[in-house]
C-alpha cells in the first residue's frame, strides 16, 4: 500500500461502560480498490470497528477516516460510502423501492441516484420492489441491502456479513459483484465469518481476536507456513492422539470432537489413515481444511465459547 | 433539514396507525355530538361538563367541549405515540444506523423528528376542533350563544366563539408540549418505542394527579397540566384570564430541559441498535 489508504483505522479503541473493551488498540488501512477482509470469532470487535468508521459509535480513543477525512456523526465523506451493517433493516411498512428512496433523499439527494438500475438489478427482487418490506424474506432484506449500499456508485463498500441469509446462488452474485467493484476500484472491506468467501474476493485480511489485531496481510501471507491441516473425524479420540504422536511429521494434534484437527508436515493424508486404521482406530471422515481456515485457526484458536 | 422533515413525514403519512389514531380524534367529536343530541340533558352550567349543555345553543361550542375531554388523556395518547416512536422506533426496526450513515447530522435528523411531532400535535389538536365544529354545526347551528339563567349568563357571538376556538386550538396544542418533549427524550434514550410512549403518557398522569393534592400548595403552580383546562373560560366566560399566559409559560422549562437531553444524549449517544 504506497498511496495513503482509503480506509485507515489508527489506533481504535473503544470501550463500552466500565468493563468491556470491545475494541483494542487496532490500527489498520484498506488502499483503493482493495477488497480487505475483517476476519474474527464473534465477540472480537469488527462490527464496533466497522460501526465506528461509519460514525455510528465514538471511538474511545483514536480515529478512523475515510478518504483522509476523520469520521465524526454524519460526516459529509459518507456520501461516498454504500454500507451494510449486520442485518439488512428497513421502514416495514413501505415498500423495498419507496425505502430505497426515502433513504436517498432524507440526506437532500435528489431521485433517482446514480447506479440505481445496477443495484435494482442486484437485488434482483423484480416486482417485489414495490412490495411491502414486512412481507419479504431474509434473503430479500438482505438483496435489497445490498442494492441500498450500491445507491450512488460508492466509492467505498463497507459490508458486515452481507451474504447472511442467501442461497448459494445469491451468494455467488454477491461474490462476483464484490470483484467487479474492485475491478471498477472501489474500495471494499468485508467482514465476513465465511472464510472461503473471504479466500475467494479478498486482496487483503484483518484477522481480530477479543478486540485487538492479531494480524494482517495478504492471504498469501497470512498462509504461509509451510504445513498442511486435516481434519480427521475418528471413533477413539484418546487412542487416535496416541497413534498420532508416533507418526513422523505430525507437527500438531488438537482435540475437535468427534475428530482431531492434524498439522502435517510431510506425511500425507493417507499415511495418517494407515497409521490410524492398523492401530484399531476407526476413521469415518477425512477433510482437507482450507488453508485460510488453517491460519485463522491458528491465530485465534478453536475455542466456540468466550468469557 | 427540510428534505429529512420531508422524509419523516412520510413515514408518518404511509403508516396504517397515524390514521387509526387521528381516525380516533376524529371519530369521537362526532360520538360527542350524536350523544349531547340525543342524549340526556346535564344538570349545571358552570361545572366541566357544562359547555355540552351550552353546546346546544351552538354547534361552535362542540368543538370545545371535545377539545376539553380529549385532551385529558386521549389527545396526550396520541402526541405520545408520534414523539415516543420518532427514534425508538426507527431504531427497533434497525433503520436507524443506516440513516445515521448517511450524510446526515444527528441533530439535523432529531430536529426533522421533533418537527415532524410538533406537526402532528396541531393536525391532531385541529382535527378535533374541526371535527367538532363540522358535526356541532349541523347537530345544532352555527351561531351566537346567548344563555341567560340565574347564576350563568352567557353572550356571545359567532365570530368571538370561533376567535376563542382558534386560541384553545393553539394553546392546547403548546400545552402538549411537555408531554412530547418527555417521549422524545425518552425516545433517545431506549429503543423500546412503547416505553418511551408510556413515559409521555405516564408524566402527564403523574402530573394531574400531584396536581389534584392540595397539600402541595404553589409547587402545583409548576406541573405542566396546572393550568390545562383553563382556556376554558375563553368559552364559558367569554374572556381570557393571565393564566392562559401563565399555561404557556409553564411549558416552557419542560420543553427546553427534555429537549436539550434529547440532542444531547443523541448526539453523543452510540448507535447500537
Amino acid at each position: 500500500m504506497s498511496e495513503a489508504p482509503v480506509i485507515a483505522v489508527d489506533r481504535l479503541s473503544k470501550q463500552f461502560g466500565a468493563g468491556v473493551l470491545a475494541v483494542d488498540d487496532v490500527t489498520f488501512g484498506v488502499g483503493a480498490g482493495e477488497v480487505c477482509g475483517l476476519l474474527g470469532p464473534n465477540g472480537a470487535g469488527k462490527t464496533t470497528t466497522l460501526r465506528a468508521m461509519l460514525g455510528l459509535i465514538r471511538p474511545t480513543s483514536g480515529s478512523t477516516s475515510i478518504f483522509g477525512t476523520r469520521i465524526t456523526p454524519g460526516a459529509p465523506v459518507l456520501a461516498r460510502v454504500g454500507t451494510m451493517i449486520e442485518q439488512a433493516a428497513f421502514v416495514p411498512y413501505v415498500s423495498g423501492m419507496r425505502n430505497l428512496k426515502m433513504w436517498w433523499e432524507a440526506a437532500g439527494t435528489n431521485w433517482p441516484p446514480p447506479g440505481l438500475d445496477r443495484a435494482l438489478d442486484i437485488a434482483g427482487l423484480g416486482a417485489a420492489i414495490d412490495r411491502k418490506v414486512s412481507t419479504y424474506s431474509l434473503g430479500m432484506h438482505q438483496r435489497l441491502g445490498v442494492a441500498r449500499a450500491l445507491l450512488g456508485n460508492p466509492d467505498v463498500l463497507v459490508l458486515d456479513e452481507p451474504t447472511v441469509g442467501l442461497d448459494p446462488q445469491e451468494m455467488r452474485a454477491v461474490r462476483r459483484l464484490l470483484r467487479d467493484m474492485a475491478d471498477e476500484h472501489v474500495t471494499v472491506l468485508l467482514s465476513s465469518h465465511l472464510l472461503a468467501e473471504v479466500e475467494e474476493i479478498c486482496t487483503y485480511v484483518v484477522v481480530m481476536d477479543r478486540g485487538r489485531l492479531v494480524a494482517q496481510g495478504t492471504v498469501a501471507e497470512l498462509t504461509h507456513t509451510g504445513t498442511r491441516t486435516a481434519y480427521f473425524e475418528v471413533d477413539d479420540i484418546p487412542r487416535a492422539r496416541e497413534v498420532l504422536a508416533r507418526v513422523p511429521g505430525v507437527v500438531q494434534v488438537a482435540d475437535a470432537p468427534p475428530g482431531l484437527t492434524v498439522e502435517l508436515d510431510g506425511p500425507s493424508r493417507a499415511t495418517v489413515v494407515a497409521a490410524l486404521v492398523q492401530a484399531g482406530v476407526g476413521v469415518e471422515t477425512v477433510v482437507q481444511r482450507r488453508r485460510l481456515e488453517d491460519a485463522f485457526v491458528g491465530l485465534v484458536g478453536e475455542e466456540t465459547t468466550r468469557a | 433539514m427540510i428534505s429529512t422533515f420531508r422524509v419523516e413525514m412520510s413515514k408518518q403519512l404511509r403508516r396504517i396507525r397515524t390514521y387509526v389514531a387521528l381516525g380516533i380524534v376524529v371519530v369521537l367529536p362526532v360520538i360527542m355530538t350524536l350523544a349531547v343530541k340525543y342524549g340526556e340533558r346535564g344538570r349545571r352550567a358552570d361545572n366541566p361538563e357544562a359547555l355540552f349543555q351550552i353546546a346546544r345553543n351552538s354547534g361552535l361550542v362542540m368543538p370545545a367541549a371535545a377539545l376539553l375531554f380529549m385532551s385529558r388523556f386521549l389527545l396526550v395518547v396520541v402526541v405520545a405515540i408520534f414523539a415516543g416512536d420518532a427514534v425508538a422506533g426507527e431504531a427497533s426496526w434497525g433503520n436507524l444506523r443506516y440513516v445515521l450513515v448517511r450524510p446526515i447530522g444527528r441533530a439535523r435528523l432529531l430536529w426533522a423528528k421533533l418537527a415532524m411531532a410538533a406537526v402532528f400535535i396541531v393536525i391532531a389538536t385541529g382535527l378535533i376542533v374541526i371535527t367538532g365544529l363540522l358535526a356541532g354545526g349541523l347537530a345544532f347551528g352555527w351561531h351566537r350563544v346567548d344563555i341567560e339563567l340565574p347564576f350563568f349568563t352567557l353572550h356571545e357571538s359567532a365570530g368571538q366563539l370561533v376567535w376563542h376556538l382558534v386560541i384553545a386550538t393553539a394553546y392546547v396544542a403548546w400545552s402538549m408540549t411537555s408531554v412530547v418533549a418527555l417521549a422524545f427524550m425518552v425516545s433517545t434514550l431506549t429503543d423500546a418505542a412503547t416505553g418511551a410512549i408510556g413515559a409521555g403518557v405516564g408524566f402527564y398522569v403523574v402530573s394531574q394527579i400531584l396536581d389534584a393534592i392540595p397539600q402541595l400548595g404553589a409547587m402545583r403552580y409548576g406541573f405542566p397540566t396546572h393550568y390545562l383546562d383553563d382556556w376554558r373560560a375563553l368559552i364559558v366566560q367569554n374572556s381570557a384570564g393571565a393564566d392562559l399566559i401563565r399555561g404557556v409559560l409553564v411549558q416552557i422549562p419542560y420543553v427546553i430541559v427534555f429537549s436539550g437531553i434529547a440532542f444531547w444524549w443523541f448526539r453523543k449517544k452510540d448507535i447500537l441498535s
